[in-house]
């Protein structure tokens, strides 16, 4: 989350200014730039009856006008809709909203963070948004080095229509430009055999073995956000440029990936210590979700730690820290979103990877850093084997809270003495609690407290009158400086 | 090895009144482990020629080369004490008149920045060996470590050191050498009996020599004596027993030639440098010693005389000899240092059955009538096994440790199935426990390890196998209802910081793994990661510092290191009462919080590190306690709802609210977002210190589920913010103390470079003609480098040794302001920890009705 705000009010939400390209696309470029023809194409070949378009919050005012397309050149037994708002990112294709309505197909308009849909057939429309090609092609040669040759192009999903225009021109310059493509939904075949493929992030391109991806320099089209800082992760070893076509500005992106790496370990040193982890489904929609979250809770099983699942739609600061018996959260999401700053949450949240390196001792950190969970599954390009049982001979310190810490389920449990401490107050919070019922017990208040006999009887008294936002009875502070 | 196998020492071990466990403490410098070199020497480890120049307790290349020693190093020695000698003994002994006795020795650094090592050393040993430099008389480390020999029962003597340095070098006169002995005397009495009242269940601890208590000799040139050897020679002369003659041999006790009679003053006719009895018959033949030896030539046949007269058998090699070579070894022959001080630790300082019978209550956590307890009271070898581990030792097998300690209970033997208990074990609970077998146990004797079958209690041994249980010490029982042994408690803190990363995040594992070691191999050393990523190292000083990077990279981690430059951490705190009664809604603005903030009393805060005032205590014990000392209101400090951070630190929440319904049950989201809010400070993320947060009033929606976890949590966090921001915030740095021993002449230099560095000067005396200390406070982050500085500005006279001191707050200005040094300070810390450059503002965190 970008602010404290975004744990104090939700009024935020409401009031939240659809930032970006708003501009309404007129009328006559609306078959362009959504691709009207494609759509027609896919559905009449196809053949699908229901079809619904989702929009993110940025193109939603041209809805009406791309369905009214849609409608016009379509038979009548096809029946179109949009989709309202999506309980998750809408870079996601948001199939159980599609679902509801029965939908056979859904269209997803917009930024994409080209995850595989579960299994609805899904086509995506990346839209178009203008790029000043000699502008950029120029930008970014006054900044590469002179004497680069190897470049990845890589761009976001808007601007994929332009791509090859630009990659073409920087071919002229840098002799050995590779252009990446999108590749969602489905995996291309690679044909030619002398050239290793990289598929990652959606984005696939071809390298010649005899050169290593750290060779490469990527060159980014698009503003910063998320799909970049995933790239980045996902390419530790590489050096970034990037081209933001609505500023006209190329720069060199100086994110010490280092650091952001040690930031994550310090959450992977939080998942050994933890006792409690809380699985946060924070996506219906992206293929074999229902397969990691059975994975993460085996693993964390036999890891000797508890789960429990969680699924709170857009995750918050508030919604988390109401399970307070929890030590960290694993969120299974799209690749994009699941990289969670997670700095002003109660507890941390981290990636299914982070999870398998701090419970899987099969897997080494090796500082590159996979995004999409589906890698990590059998026949993933990281899946590494789930060991049948882990035991708790190997102990190690943990660095954070300097005790030591045991991985794996206990094979013997230890005989506990039976003198009786006095309980404190104090340490309510501060023990750990094994599971979330032994964390109820620690708590100060547990429940109800009936005090038969000990609360005297008195007549009903009036309440507090007036809204929420503020009680008459209350008393005025005054709360400027 | 010429008297001393392991199947002697096993059998001894059993002779519980016959041990002597000891650790060699002192200043940096003052000849610690050359001592002990000769006291090894006595022992038949390494040959005694080579006494005074091994140093067979620094064990690391590092300590060799650097000559200082930073690791404590135990071990075994075996000495003879002559029959007739028993009788000087007056603690109880053993049945049979037994005479053969095991010292297990610590040699322990002097530096302040391992005094740690010293701490550990002391825990595990009943007496201490104090070492003073003669030259240069109790120092300011002297006096830390006393002090804690003394707080954990710990008996002392005292060794008078470097007599050849005074005699060679200083030429000293007789009386004067008196007078240096008798004052740093008296200052060690004065010490002692600071920290300790004379109705000590130790009996008698302040060192005398005229009860042997006291030492003087030279370590490096390996002679030693006490009061006691001399009046061996000359009670037969006297025809006077032992005991009387060593009464006679110091003090104002004068021998006047002509009368044959001895006179409590000095008379007019004598003049004390030749009739005071210590003068006229130690100091004089030994100063005929030296005269005579180093003024001879190659075949001088006089000393060769002198020799025979003292009844030193040379050989014809070294009756060769000339100089001051003629000179060590007459001196090593006449009056060897082994003898000498084995002879004094082994009459003075207390057996294991007589120590613990009066360490055990500060020793042992649980009840005292429980059988751990009583096991450790009677030293019973047959009693539950309790067993302290104080360090932990590397092993050449990387990664793994001895576990060091000493058995106070029982015996522990090899392949014992023992509970191994953390320092946060609790008895009945199931956390920092652990049930395991002992792989072996063993003998450290310096640099060898030998596997010895078992150890039974009062002894002090190594363990395998239970390394990777213990953070870095612990309690080893083999009763299953045992409490802790006590943790430890440092004279230094871990203040001083350093940042270290690797150069390639692939090897961010061997990195951490790295720490992990290193903190174990380390009692004190703090290695954390932060939230921000960052490995910190913290340590007590600077030369701490350098010597853990160089351990991690050379040997923990073994890669390559970024290091920061030494950084301190800093606390947030606030001066004043918040100006406002700050309120926090919760999301769903259905909950308020109404709270202030305002300052701790910097003494209670100290009362907290201490431990003095604590959340454990029971709560109207520590509200009396609070309201008399420190003003509180009592019947708010009877409901203090926490200490924060860590559930332990120095800042308080108090509920002030009259009248609340359903308090209680969101007490624990506040005291969630208490603690969240004090680790976590809101100007740069640092710990907050010396702050009362007060609850005023709370608002709170009628239905459980809109006032749970989620929406309290993250409030009260706000409203603490709120409180800290509204109340003059500021931050604390850790302060020095420095003492520093410089020449009167050369103190100009010293005051302009503890000028530059904002020290504050608070004592200056003259402690000898010419000699002073001057005592000032130094903010640890002026502190980098403020050895070399000084060394430079008064030509290399002064010595200066830090200590943490306390917190204070950083002067200059507002910490918000970015234009001030705090300000600049908070924006340095935010930029290294990632967060947004500016400190939040109160908008963020305040609400309006």
């Amino acid at each position: 989350m970008e602010s404290t705000s975004a744990f104090y009010t939700d009024s935020e939400v409401i009031n939240r200014k659809i930032s970006g390209s708003s501009l309404r696309t007129n009328d006559g470029s609306i078959e362009e730039v959504y691709e009207i023809q494609t759509c027609l194409s896919w559905i009449g070949d196809n053949d699908f009856s229901r079809v619904a378009l989702q929009f993110p919050d940025e193109l939603m005012h041209d809805a009406v006008n791309v369905t009214q397309c849609l409608v016009k050149s379509l038979p009548s037994k096809h029946n179109i809709f949009i989709l309202g708002d999506t309980s998750y990112g809408s870079c996601c294709v948001d199939e159980v909203a599609a679902k509801h309505y029965n939908a056979d197909a859904i269209i997803h308009f917009g930024r994409s963070c080209l995850s595989q849909p579960v299994k609805m057939p899904a086509l995506f429309v990346y839209g178009r948004l203008p790029l000043d090609v000699s502008d950029c092609v120029q930008q970014l040669s006054d900044i590469l080095p002179k004497d680069l040759t190897n470049i990845v192009l890589l761009y976001d999903t808007i601007y994929a229509y332009c791509c090859d225009e630009v990659a073409e021109k920087l071919h002229e310059k840098y002799s050995n430009t590779v252009a990446s493509r999108l590749t969602s939904g489905c995996n291309v075949e690679s044909s030619v055999t002398d050239c290793v493929q990289v598929s990652k992030c959606g984005r696939t391109f071809s390298i010649p073995s005899s050169l290593d991806i750290s060779d490469y320099t990527m060159v980014y089209i698009g503003d910063e956000g998320l799909t970049l800082t995933n790239l980045i992760y996902s390419f530790p070893s590489c050096n970034f440029y990037s081209y933001n076509p609505a500023t006209c500005v190329a720069r060199r992106e100086n994110y010490n990936v280092n650091k952001m790496l040690m930031k994550r370990y310090y959450l992977i040193e939080k998942a050994k210590d933890a006792r409690i982890v809380g699985i946060l489904v924070g996506t219906l929609g992206v293929a074999n979700y229902l397969e990691i979250l059975d994975r993460l809770k085996t693993l964390i099983k036999k890891a000797g730690k508890k789960s429990y699942v969680f699924i709170v739609g857009k995750i918050n600061v508030a919604k988390l820290a109401n399970f307070m018996e929890i030590d960290v959260f694993v969120l299974i999401a799209c690749a994009e979103n699941t990289l969670l700053d997670s700095s002003e949450y109660y507890k941390p949240v981290l990636t299914p990877y982070e999870m398998e390196i701090a419970c899987n001792p099969e897997r080494q950190w090796t500082g590159e850093y996979p995004t999409n969970f589906s890698d990590l599954l059998e026949g993933g390009s990281y899946y590494k084997p789930i060991p049948d049982s882990i035991l708790t001979e190997e102990t190690d310190v943990s660095l954070i809270t300097g005790k030591i810490r045991t991985l794996g389920q206990s094979d013997h449990t230890v005989e506990t003495g039976t003198a009786v401490v006095l309980r404190s107050d104090a340490m309510a919070v501060a023990t750990q609690a094994e599971n979330a019922g032994e964390f109820l017990e620690l708590r100060s208040w547990q429940g109800l407290e009936q005090k038969l006999g000990e609360t005297p009887v008195t007549k009903a008294v009036e309440g507090q009158k007036g809204i929420a936002m503020g009680y008459c009875d209350e008393p005025h502070i005054n709360t400027q400086q | 090895m010429v008297n001393f196998t392991v199947d002697e020492i096993r059998a001894i071990m059993d002779k519980k009144f016959n041990i002597r466990n000891m650790s060699v403490i002192a200043h940096v410098d003052h000849g610690k482990s050359t001592l002990t070199d000769s006291l090894v020497s006595k022992a038949g480890i390494i040959a005694s020629a080579k006494a005074g120049e091994t140093r067979f307790t620094d064990t690391r290349k590092d300590e060799q080369e650097r000559c200082i020693t930073i690791k404590s190093t135990a071990i075994s020695l075996y000495y003879e004490l002559a029959k007739e000698d028993l009788k000087f003994i007056k603690q109880p002994q053993g049945p049979d008149g037994e005479n053969h006795f095991l010292i297990n020795l610590i040699d322990s650094p002097g530096h302040v920045d391992f005094s740690s090592e010293v701490t550990a050393a002391l825990r595990v040993t009943d007496g201490a060996l104090v070492v003073v430099d003669c030259v240069s008389g109790v120092s300011v480390q002297t006096e830390t470590v006393l002090r804690q020999a003394i707080a954990e029962r710990i008996k002392p003597v005292l060794f008078m050191n470097k007599m050849d340095l005074a005699l060679l070098t200083l030429q000293v006169d007789k009386e004067d050498l008196y007078q240096i002995f008798q004052r740093a005397i008296e200052n060690t009495n004065v010490i002692i009996a600071t920290y300790e009242g004379s109705d000590s269940p130790m009996g008698v601890i302040s060192v005398d020599p005229q009860n042997g208590t006291v030492g003087f000799g030279s370590g490096l040139h390996g002679w030693a004596f006490t009061l006691k050897d001399f009046a061996k020679m000359y009670c037969s002369k006297f025809k006077i027993e032992e005991e009387k003659m060593m009464k006679r041999l110091w003090g104002d006790n004068f021998f006047n030639e002509k009368e044959k009679k001895w006179y409590k003053q000095c008379n007019n006719d004598m003049n004390p440098v030749d009739t005071r009895g210590f003068n006229k018959y130690i100091l004089d033949p030994i100063y005929k010693v030296f005269d005579i030896c180093t003024n001879s030539d190659a075949g001088d046949q006089k000393p060769i005389k002198f020799a025979e007269k003292l009844g030193v058998k040379l050989t014809a090699d070294e009756k060769e000899l000339y100089g001051k070579a003629l000179l060590k070894v007459m001196m090593r022959k006449w009056l060897p240092a082994g003898d000498a001080l084995l002879q004094m630790i082994v009459i003075h300082l207390p057996s294991p059955v007589t120590a613990q019978k009066y360490r055990t209550e500060l020793l042992y956590e649980g009840p005292l009538d429980d059988p751990c307890a009583v096991g450790t009271k009677n030293c019973d070898p047959q009693g539950e096994l309790m067993m302290y581990i104080s360090k932990m030792v590397p092993t050449s097998d990387k990664g793994r440790f001895y576990a060091f300690g000493r058995v106070f209970s029982g015996t522990v033997a090899t392949g014992q199935k023992v509970r191994i208990m953390g320092p946060n074990y609790k008895p009945g609970k199931k956390e920092d426990l652990f049930e395991k077998s002992i792989q072996r146990t063993i003998l450290m004797m310096g640099r060898y390890i030998e596997p010895i079958p078992d150890v039974p209690c009062g002894n002090i041994c190594g363990l395998v196998g239970v390394d990777q249980f213990l953070m870095k010490g612990g309690t080893i029982s083999t009763y299953k209802e045992a409490h802790n042994m006590k943790v430890m408690k440092f004279s230094v803190s871990p203040v001083v910081r350093v940042a270290v990363e690797c150069k390639n995040p692939s090897e961010l594992p061997k990195l951490v793994e790295g720490l992990k070691r290193l903190s174990k191999s380390d009692p004190m050393v703090q290695c954390t990661i932060e939230e921000s990523g960052e490995h910190i190292i913290a340590g007590a000083g600077e030369l701490h510092l350098e010597i853990c990077l160089k351990d991690l990279e050379e040997d923990h981690a073994g890669i390559p290191l970024k290091k920061s430059d030494p950084v301190v951490s800093y606390r947030e705190t606030v001066t004043s009462e918040s100006a406002i009664m700050c309120l926090s809604k919760s999301p769903n603005k259905h909950n308020r919080l109404f709270m202030k903030a305002k300052p701790l009393d910097e003494k209670l805060q100290a009362d907290i590190d201490n431990g003095d005032v604590t959340a454990r205590q029971e709560m109207k014990e520590r509200a009396r306690y609070l309201a008399d000392t420190y003003d509180f209101d009592v019947s708010e400090a009877r409901k203090i709802w926490c200490f924060g951070p860590e559930g332990t630190g120095p800042n308080l929440l108090i509920d002030v609210t009259k009248g609340v319904q359903y308090l209680n049950e969101i007490k624990d989201s506040v005291v969630a977002g208490f603690q969240w809010a004090t680790k976590e400070g809101v100007l740069c993320d640092e710990n907050v210190r010396g702050v009362r947060f007060d609850i005023h009033d709370v608002t709170l929606h009628a239905d459980a589920i809109h006032r749970g976890g989620g929406q309290i949590i993250p409030t009260a966090r706000r409203v603490l913010y709120a409180c800290m921001l509204t109340a003059e915030p500021a931050l604390m740095e850790p302060i020095y103390l420095v003492e520093i021993r410089v020449p009167t002449a050369a103190q100009g230099g010293c005051f302009s470079v503890l000028n530059r560095r904002r020290g504050v000067v608070n004592e200056n005396f003259e402690f000898i003609v010419g000699q002073s200390i001057l005592k000032a406070y130094l903010p640890v982050n002026e502190s980098f480098g403020f050895t070399g500085d000084l060394r430079a500005d008064t030509g290399g006279q002064a010595f200066p040794q830090c200590v943490f001191d306390h917190w204070q707050v950083l002067p200059g200005g507002n910490p918000l302001d970015p234009s001030t040094k705090s300000g600049i300070i908070v924006a340095d810390t935010r930029k290294r920890k990632g967060l947004k450059d500016q400190v939040q503002g109160l908008d963020h965190f305040l609400d309006k009705l």
